[in-house]
């Protein structure tokens, strides 16, 4: 999967990338359209989409789309920086629009394989007309001029190969008389000639020169060549020598059978593409073997030198993928969670309690049930899974833009993108992310590169974004080694800006201080930047990772660096749970989270005269929460010896809670608990069990944080 | 203006050489090893080349370990950023994630093959070859 995603061609990415910038544009036009202007976010939003335009569309060399965007990011250049009052809004909209659908006419064209040849000029001249007025308006209001928009021009450049829209596509078959000597020879001549104006050629048998024994089978079956010209079919003819040729078959194919005549002739057409990153990052003897470094070999190696010739459009692999809508997927996915319900109440159902009954039948049948069901459940969850290469090339641009706009000099390292994770976690880390990123480069790497200098560090920043999976859980960490936490300066922040209880230090753990980074309404930075510190960064970061039960791991030391860890389940939807019983109430708690289940004797339990009760385990002490008494739940078994007493660990800190018993360990499908309910703590969602009953699904990190508000 | 062409593929070698005799003296290699040997002559001879035209899949060295020598051996050289050689990289490999290994490895274009002459010569035009 992974490889599909990264040989989307340039031009492809391009294309793709430009039309989301813009229909994102688009939507914040149309929302503002009533407004009296736009707002800061909006101008910045637009200027970095012209900007992203203008960038990569220099690199293509699309010069019209590159001159337009860029009058156009002058334009919000100018809004940006000197706030100036009394904007024609409408009329700005209606420039805004005009480049956007010149932009898109332009891309349109591209698609269908055209080249984008529309004429720029007027609505140059209408941007600048605008410019000018608006720099007038600027200086009427005595707004300080800003100094002029800086362009840095493109220094490196991409050509796009010419679209093979005029090419075309041979397939011929000469077939020799059977007396033909040394037909290798002639077929090679017939190469030999048609190399001239081949664009790609391909043929078989391919050893033709090398073999001799390859005359007899070109006299047995004929000698086939693929050919991708520019030449008519007659013009190809007369190239080839047809004296001793008994019969030569010439077909012309369209793109697509080429593509698959291709496959045919044993091209492996993705192969290339996986082979020249991996040698050129240091595999050099896996390359030079491939190769195989024989002098002179370059004639056969036309089937080499050809193979990547074929568009990526022409992969006749694609062709076993298709895409489906994210909705449909969910359907599914939820369809498939009722069913795994519904078999749970097939399979315990209360008739089946029944005395006497005969149910070896049964039994056999349900295991059948069961295994497909779980194998249904498995392949569901691989389909929805994507590997999160898409969500780091992302960060790759974000490291690079603002690293470039704050002229910090800073590598990215990337480690395991192919890790695969669930659609859904993947659209809720990629905001959490990308903040932790720019937080990275902005804060976390030295402004001064002498700064670094000065404690052995090379003056290059590093960032090291790294995914692994590990345990049931995804591992994403975000780690630079740049100047580091300062825990004094946070403590002394906290505590200033009245955010933490007034005590030492040295009473809180090194994680904790770290945490205080992500209280609303802390940032350590006095000056907010263009990409973080406005303030509702870490909190909100924090906010979204809880959303999906993951949690955020800071580590940090000064001087050489911190690391950012998101901690992820792989999937949301179902669970692995233990389902026990307190009172008459089930509840389900994950399986991943107990750490184990003990009997103890009240001996074990010291009770605080304010309330609070610990456990005793083994010389440790423990925080015991009696779930009868904070749910309510009557005909419950208050007596610890009778109860069970399970272990619960989370993010390092434990909690006992008692129980009455232990039910079963099974699939839970994580139903949300309606909002009609009020939310209550501790609990993170419902499901339903085999008899019909609703399960509650215990929150351990709820628990924990509601009984240390409580204490 | 001195150029170093190398290209495996007998077709697009000629046709390249064809291309670029236009704007100058034109030495041909066959592999990627040929073309790190006669970038070190020159450069000892003190004439070096101002432009290099690089196929990425070529036998002994691929085009991308020669772009990498070729930056290293100026590095180490110490010749300025302005004066190094001026590297395309010409491939039919135009996936996104070869371009930009291309690009982060330090060539100045990157043209996909069949190669559009027309653009080809405007990117030498903004690199000031010609």
């Amino acid at each position: 999967m992974a490889e599909e995603f990264n040989t989307e061609s340039m031009l492809d990415m391009f294309l793709y990338e430009s039309g989301q910038l813009l229909e994102k544009l688009e939507g914040i036009i149309l929302e503002k359209q009533d407004a009296d202007c736009f707002d800061d976010a909006d101008i910045n939003e637009i200027f970095r989409v012209m900007h992203t335009i203008k960038g990569s569309s220099g690199v293509l060399m699309y010069e019209n789309i590159t001159k337009v965007t860029h009058k156009l990011e002058d334009v919000f250049y100018y809004l940006r920086e000197s706030h100036p009052d009394d904007v024609p809004h409408m009329e700005l909209v209606e420039k805004v629009l005009a480049v956007s659908d010149f932009v898109t006419g332009e891309l349109d064209k591209l698609k269908n394989g055209d080249t984008p040849d529309g004429d720029e000029k007027q609505l140059v001249e209408d941007l600048d007309e605008f410019l000018g007025r608006l720099k007038g308006e600027i200086k009427k209001q005595g707004i300080q001029m800003p100094q002029a928009n800086k362009h840095v021009e493109p220094t490196q450049f991409y050509i796009t190969p010419v679209a093979g829209d005029d090419s075309h596509f041979y397939r011929i078959s000469i077939h020799y008389r059977s007396d033909t000597q040394m037909s290798n020879l002639r077929a090679y001549s017939a190469t030999y000639a048609l190399k001239e104006v081949a664009e790609d050629l391909l043929y078989t048998p391919d050893d033709i020169l090398s073999n001799e024994a390859s005359a007899d089978v070109i006299v047995a079956e004929g000698f086939h060549m693929l050919l991708q010209t520019k030449s008519t079919k007659e013009e190809v003819i007369a190239l080839i020598d047809s004296s001793e040729a008994e019969e030569i078959n010439f077909d012309e194919l369209s793109k697509e059978e080429y593509g698959r005549a291709l496959g045919e002739f044993g091209r492996e057409e993705a192969e290339p593409v996986a082979a020249a990153p991996a040698s050129a990052k240091g595999d050099e003897n896996k390359e030079a073997k491939k190769e195989g470094p024989k002098p002179g070999d370059y004639v056969v190696k036309t089937k080499e030198a050809g193979k990547g010739k074929t568009l990526a459009k022409n992969q006749p692999k694609q062709q076993s993928i298709i895409s489906v809508n994210v909705e449909k997927m969910d359907a599914l996915m939820d369809l498939i969670g009722e069913l795994v319900i519904a078999e749970a109440v097939v399979l315990q159902n209360p008739d089946l309690k029944v005395p006497g009954l005969e149910l070896s039948n049964f039994q056999k049948a349900s295991g059948q049930l069961s295994k497909i069901t779980t194998e249904l459940q498995e392949v569901i969850m691989s389909m929805r899974m994507m590997p999160l290469t898409n969500t780091f090339q992302k960060m790759r641009r974000i490291v690079f833009d603002v690293s470039r706009k704050l002229g910090k000099d800073i590598e990215l390292e990337v480690v395991g993108e192919n890790t695969e994770v669930d659609k859904n976690i993947i659209e809720h880390i990629t905001d959490p992310l990308m903040h932790l990123v720019r937080n990275s480069v902005d804060h976390g790497i030295e402004e001064d590169p002498a700064d670094r200098t000065a404690v052995g560090k090379p003056s290059k920043g590093k960032i090291t974004l790294e995914a692994k999976n590990e345990g049931g859980k995804v591992y994403i960490s975000v780690k630079d080694d740049g100047k580091g936490l300062n825990k004094e300066k946070l403590y002394q922040k906290a505590l200033d800006k009245g955010l933490i209880e007034n005590k030492p230090i040295n009473e809180f753990t090194d994680k904790e201080i770290f945490r205080f980074i992500t209280l609303p309404g802390f940032s350590t930075k006095e000056e907010v930047t263009e990409y973080s510190g406005r303030g509702v960064g870490m909190d909100v970061v924090v906010k979204n990772i809880q959303s999906i039960s993951g949690r955020l791991d800071i580590s940090s030391v000064e001087f050489e660096g911190s690391e950012m860890t998101l901690v992820i389940p792989l999937t949301l939807a179902i669970i692995n749970g233990i389902v026990v019983q307190v009172g008459n109430s089930p509840f389900v708690i994950e399986t991943a989270s107990i750490k184990e289940f003990v009997r103890v004797g009240e001996d074990s339990l010291i009770s605080e005269p304010s309330g609070e009760e610990y456990i005793v385990l083994r010389g440790e002490c423990y925080p015991f929460i009696r779930l009868n008494e904070r749910y309510d739940l009557p005909d419950s078994n208050d007596k610890i010896e009778e109860g069970i007493i399970v272990v619960l660990e989370h993010e390092g800190s434990q909690v006992c809670v008692l129980i009455d018993k232990l039910l079963q360990e099974q699939e839970i499908v994580v139903k949300p608990i309606p909002p009609y309910v009020r939310k209550v703590k501790g609990l993170s969602g419902c499901t339903q069990l085999g008899d019909g009953s609703i399960a509650l699904i215990l929150d351990i990190a709820g628990l924990l944080l509601h009984d240390g508000e409580r204490r | 203006m001195k150029i170093l062409l190398a290209e495996d593929d007998f077709a697009s070698r000629k046709f390249m050489d064809k291309q670029l005799s236009r704007y100058g003296e034109c030495d041909v290699m066959v592999d990627g090893e040929e073309a790190v040997d006669a970038f070190m002559m020159a450069l000892e001879d003190g004439e070096p080349y101002d432009l290099a035209c690089l196929d990425v899949m070529m036998p002994v060295m691929d085009g991308y370990q020669v772009l990498k020598a070729i930056r290293d051996i100026e590095a180490q050289k110490g010749i300025p950023k302005s004066k190094r050689v001026k590297v395309i990289m010409t491939t039919a490999l135009n996936d996104e994630r070869n371009v930009k290994m291309a690009f982060e490895l330090g060539c100045e274009a990157y043209a996909g093959k069949p190669i559009d002459v027309e653009k080809f010569e405007k990117v030498l035009t903004k690199l000031g070859l010609i």
